[in-house]
C-alpha cells in the first residue's frame, strides 16, 4: 500500500516531482562543481604561481662563503666546485618528477665589454633545450620554461648554436648597443686574457640583476671559460603544497622524524622534501628552497583554498535553504490530499513516512543527476580560467549524495508542525 | 470623465484589497518566497561586494613574495646613492599603497673566519618587505640597535654560529673592531644565505660610508598604481637615480589576480543562476496552489491583462521587501568572509546597492514569468468544476 502510495504520488504529480528534482539537480551540480574546483585548485593554482620563477636552487656543495653584490663576485679567487651538466636529466627521475616543471643550469663568469672597464656578468643557461628525459622523450626545458617574466625584444638564442647572446636592457641602455649589433667580450685575468666576438640577438628585460649582464647559451659560456660540461648552480621549477607543522618538525631536523612521519614527509610535494630528492638524486649538491618563491606561494595557495571553501560553503547554505523552501511549498499544497489521508484513518507517523520518503527519492535522482551536471560545469570553469580539465574527485558524489538527501528531508520536515495541525474537514471542505 | 475616474479608483481599490488579502491570507508561502529571495538577494550582495574587494585583498596577501620595486644608482658599482634621496623616493609614493621598504648598503667585511658580504638594512621595513624570510631566534627590533646582527644560514654553518653567539667584525679601512651578538639566523634559499645583516647606521660606520646607500627595495600595492610611470617620474625628478619594476614579482601578480577574479566571477554567475532557479520553483508552487482562485477571477470576467499584472505586483512587492532585508543579511555575510579568509572587513560599496537590485529584481520577473504564463493557461470552467 505504501509503495503504491509512493508510486502514485510520482506518476500523479510528475510536473510537480520533476520541479523538484530540477531545483535539486541544480544546486547539487552547483555544489559539486564548486566542491571539484575548491579540491583541485591548490593543483591549478600552483601551476599559475610557477609564473613567480624557480623555487629551488641547486649548487655544488662547498665550504667557501661567495662575497657576491649585485650579482658581481669579490671573490674570483675561491675555490670553486662545479656540477656535472650530465647528471641533470636525474632530476626528472626522482619520487616527485611529475611535479618538477622544469630546470635550468646555470654557469657565470665576469667579463669585461671591450672599452669598458666596469666588469659585467656573463651568463651561460638553457633557454628552451630539448633534454630527453625517462618516459618523457620530448621534454624540453630552459629559462624560458622556469622565468615567464623574461621579457625578450628580438629573438631568443638558439641553445645549440655558439655566439648568439641576449644582452641585459640596462647594460645595452648605457653602452649604447641594439639587437643584431656584435659585440666583444674579454674575460680571464690579465696575463691569460682571451676575447671574443658575440652576437646580440636580443634584449633582455627582467628587473634583476640580469638587466645589467650578458646572457648566453650554456655551451657558449663553457667553451669561452675552458670548462666543458661543468655547471654552478640549477634553478628548478617544482609544483609544491604548502609547507606544514611537518614540514616545518623536517626542516629543523629530518633525523627527529620517527619513520612514519618521515614516510608521509617524503611521499608529500613539500618544497623541502622535493629539495631532499634533488639533492638525492644529483652527486655532490646542495639543494634549497627559494623562500621568496616558496613561501610566499604557500601564503596565497592558503588564502585561494580557503576562499574557494568559504564560498562553497555559502553556496551550499543558500541552496539548501532555497531547496527547503520549494520542499515546503510542495507539500503545503497538497494540503488536500493529507485531509482526505488524515480523514481515512492515517496516523500523523504515516503521513510524515510518506513525505520523507518522496523527499528522498527526489533527493537521491536529484543529486545523481547534480554530480553528472556538476562534474559537466567543473570541466567548463577550469577550461576557462585554467585552460586544463580538472579530474573528478570521487569523494563528492557520496557527499553530494547524502546533502541532497538531507537537504530535502530537511525541508520537508520543516512543514511538519503544518501538516500535523491540518483538520481534515476544513481542508475537505476546500479552505486552506 | 468623473464616471471613468470613479471607475478607475474602484478598480484601484479592488486591486489593492485583491492584493493585501493575498498577501496576508497565504501568510506562511508569502513568508517562503520572501526568504528564498532574500537568500538569493545576500548571496548575490555578499559574492559581489567581495569581487569588488578581492583584487586588492588579494594583491596585498600577493606582496608575501616581497619586493616588486627597485631604486639604484644609475651608475653600478660603489654605493653612489644618497640616503636622502631614499627619503625623498618614499614622499611620492602613498602612504596607503607602501607596504614595506628598506635602503641596502652593501660591503665586505672580515668575521672572525673570513671575508663575509655586510649588508645595512632598516629592519622594521624589512620584515614587512619580505615576510618570506624563515627566521629562527629573533628579528633586530630597533633602528638605532648597534649591538646586534642577524646571519645567513649558510653563514652560521661556515662559521659554526648560534642565536646568541659573539661575533666579531673588522673593517681594515675604517679600524672598525667590535663584537655584534647574533640575534637572528635567516635563510631565504638565496644570497642572503651568505651575508651578515646590521642596521644602516651601523653598516654606515663600518664601512665609511657615511649617509650612502647602494639601493632600496620597496614593495608596493600595485593594483591601480601604474609603476612604470612612477619609475618614469622617479627618473626624472632624481638625477642620477634608476628605478623599475621588478619583472619576477610585478608580472606574476597581474596573471594571478586576473585568474582569481575570472573563478570569483565565474561562481557568483554560477550561485546567482541556482538562486533564480530556487526562486521560480517557489514562484511556481505558489501558482499552482492558486489555481482556483485564478479561475474564479477569470470567470468574474478579469482581464489576462490584470492577472498578469496582480501577480507581477505581487511577486514584485515580497521581492523588494526580500531584496532590502538580503542586502541587509548580505552584508553581514560579506564581512563574515572577509573575516574568514583575509582577516578584515570587506568594505562597503554604494555601487554594490543598485546593482545587487537589478540582478535581483530581474532574477525575480524572470522566474515569475513561468508561473506567470502557467496563470495565463488556465481554463476556469475546468478548474472550478473540480478536475
Amino acid at each position: 500500500m505504501f509503495i503504491r502510495m509512493l508510486r502514485q504520488s510520482f506518476l500523479r504529480g510528475r510536473k510537480r516531482k520533476a520541479l523538484a528534482v530540477a531545483t535539486i539537480v541544480i544546486s547539487a551540480s552547483l555544489i559539486s562543481a564548486l566542491m571539484t574546483i575548491s579540491i583541485n585548485v591548490g593543483d591549478k593554482m600552483s601551476r599559475e604561481l610557477k609564473s613567480y620563477g624557480a623555487n629551488i636552487n641547486l649548487l655544488p656543495k662547498s665550504e667557501s662563503i661567495p662575497l657576491e653584490i649585485g650579482g658581481i663576485d669579490y671573490n674570483p679567487l675561491r675555490g670553486q666546485s662545479f656540477l656535472a651538466e650530465t647528471d641533470l636529466p636525474a632530476i626528472k627521475e626522482i619520487f616527485w618528477r611529475n611535479n618538477i616543471a622544469g630546470f635550468a643550469p646555470f654557469l657565470k663568469t665576469p667579463v669585461r665589454l671591450a672599452g669598458q672597464r666596469q666588469p659585467v656578468q656573463l651568463i651561460g643557461t638553457w633557454f628552451d633545450r630539448h633534454q630527453p628525459v625517462a618516459n618523457e622523450p620530448d621534454y624540453r626545458t630552459g629559462v624560458r620554461q622556469i622565468n615567464p617574466f623574461w621579457e625578450v625584444v628580438g629573438d631568443w638564442p638558439e641553445d645549440r648554436a655558439f655566439g648568439g647572446v641576449l644582452l641585459g636592457s640596462g647594460l645595452a641602455a648605457a653602452a649604447g648597443l641594439e639587437v643584431g649589433d656584435r659585440i666583444r667580450i674579454e674575460l680571464g685575468e690579465a696575463e691569460r686574457q682571451q676575447s671574443a666576438e658575440l652576437q646580440v640577438v636580443g634584449l633582455l628585460k627582467t628587473g634583476g640583476a640580469e638587466d645589467q649582464s650578458i646572457v648566453a647559451p650554456l655551451a657558449t659560456v663553457q667553451q669561452l671559460t675552458g670548462l666543458p660540461g661543468k655547471i654552478q648552480a640549477v634553478s628548478v621549477s617544482a609544483l609544491t603544497v604548502p609547507e606544514n607543522a611537518l614540514a616545518k618538525k623536517a626542516r629543523r631536523n629530518l633525523d627527529a622524524l620517527n619513520t612514519e612521519e618521515y614516510d608521509r614527509w617524503y611521499c608529500t610535494a613539500y618544497v623541502s622534501t622535493i629539495a631532499h630528492q634533488v639533492e638525492e638524486a644529483i652527486p655532490n649538491s646542495a639543494a634549497r628552497p627559494i623562500w621568496q618563491v616558496a613561501a610566499g606561494e604557500g601564503a596565497v595557495m592558503r588564502k585561494i583554498q580557503l576562499l574557494l571553501l568559504v564560498v562553497t560553503v555559502a553556496a551550499f547554505i543558500a541552496s539548501s535553504l532555497g531547496i527547503s523552501s520549494l520542499m515546503s511549498t510542495t507539500i503545503m499544497e497538497r494540503s488536500g490530499e493529507i485531509g482526505l489521508m488524515k480523514a481515512l484513518g492515517a496516523a500523523d507517523r504515516a503521513v510524515y513516512l510518506l513525505f520523507l520518503s518522496e523527499a528522498a527519492v527526489v533527493g537521491i535522482i536529484g543529486g545523481l543527476l547534480g554530480c553528472v551536471a556538476g562534474a559537466g560545469l567543473a570541466q567548463l570553469i577550469s577550461l576557462g580560467i585554467f585552460r586544463s580539465t580538472v579530474p573528478f574527485a570521487p569523494v563528492t558524489l557520496p557527499v553530494i549524495l547524502f546533502t541532497s538527501v538531507l537537504i530535502a528531508l530537511v525541508g520537508s520536515l520543516a512543514p511538519s508542525r503544518h501538516i500535523t495541525r491540518l483538520l481534515p474537514a476544513e481542508v475537505l471542505h476546500g479552505r486552506n | 470623465m468623473a464616471a471613468i475616474s470613479l471607475q478607475q479608483r474602484q478598480n484601484l481599490r479592488m486591486f489593492l484589497r485583491i492584493l493585501l488579502q493575498s498577501l496576508r491570507i497565504r501568510k506562511s508561502r508569502v513568508l517562503i518566497a520572501f526568504c528564498s529571495i532574500l537568500i538569493g538577494a545576500a548571496v548575490v550582495f555578499a559574492l559581489l561586494s567581495l569581487y569588488f574587494d578581492i583584487s586588492i585583498k588579494m594583491s596585498r596577501e600577493l606582496r608575501a613574495y616581497g619586493a616588486n620595486f627597485f631604486v639604484g644608482a644609475a651608475e653600478t658599482g660603489q654605493p653612489t646613492l644618497e640616503a636622502d634621496v631614499y627619503r625623498r623616493v618614499l614622499e611620492q609614493i602613498p602612504a596607503t599603497r607602501l607596504v614595506g621598504a628598506s635602503p641596502y648598503l652593501y660591503g665586505v667585511a672580515r668575521l672572525d673566519l673570513g671575508n663575509a658580504v655586510l649588508a645595512g638594512v632598516d629592519f622594521t621595513g624589512l620584515r614587512r618587505l619580505s615576510p618570506f624570510w624563515q627566521v629562527e631566534g629573533k628579528w633586530v627590533a630597533v633602528d638605532f640597535d648597534e649591538e646586534h646582527c642577524m646571519i645567513g644560514r649558510a653563514l652560521a654553518r661556515n662559521m659554526a654560529l648560534k642565536v646568541g653567539d659573539q661575533l666579531r667584525v673588522f673593517k681594515r679601512e675604517t679600524g672598525f673592531n667590535q663584537s655584534l651578538t647574533v640575534r637572528g639566523i635567516v635563510e631565504t634559499g638565496q644570497a642572503e644565505d651568505d651575508q651578515i645583516f646590521v642596521n644602516l647606521s651601523l653598516a654606515q660606520k663600518i664601512l665609511g660610508q657615511p649617509g650612502r646607500i647602494n639601493h632600496a627595495m620597496l614593495s608596493i600595492l600595485s593594483r591601480d598604481f601604474d609603476t612604470d610611470a612612477l619609475a618614469a617620474r622617479l627618473k626624472e625628478q632624481l638625477p642620477g637615480v634608476t628605478a623599475a619594476p621588478l619583472r619576477k614579482v610585478s608580472y606574476s601578480e597581474g596573471k594571478i589576480l586576473e585568474k582569481i577574479k575570472g573563478l570569483m566571477a565565474l561562481v557568483a554567475v554560477i550561485i546567482l543562476a541556482a538562486t533564480t532557479f530556487c526562486v521560480m520553483t517557489t514562484l511556481v508552487a505558489m501558482v499552482v496552489e492558486r489555481t482556483r482562485e485564478i479561475a474564479l477571477l477569470k470567470s468574474l470576467g478579469a482581464e489576462n491583462r490584470s492577472i498578469v499584472r496582480q501577480f507581477l505586483i505581487e511577486t514584485g512587492c515580497i521581492s523588494l521587501a526580500g531584496i532590502a532585508g538580503g542586502m541587509l543579511v548580505g552584508f553581514l555575510l560579506a564581512q563574515l568572509l572577509g573575516q574568514a579568509v583575509f582577516g578584515a572587513a570587506i568594505s562597503f560599496r554604494i555601487a554594490v546597492v543598485p546593482l545587487t537590485l537589478t540582478v535581483s529584481l530581474v532574477a525575480a520577473l524572470l522566474a515569475a514569468i513561468m508561473p506567470v504564463r502557467m496563470a495565463l493557461r488556465i481554463a476556469p470552467a475546468t478548474v472550478l468544476k473540480g478536475e
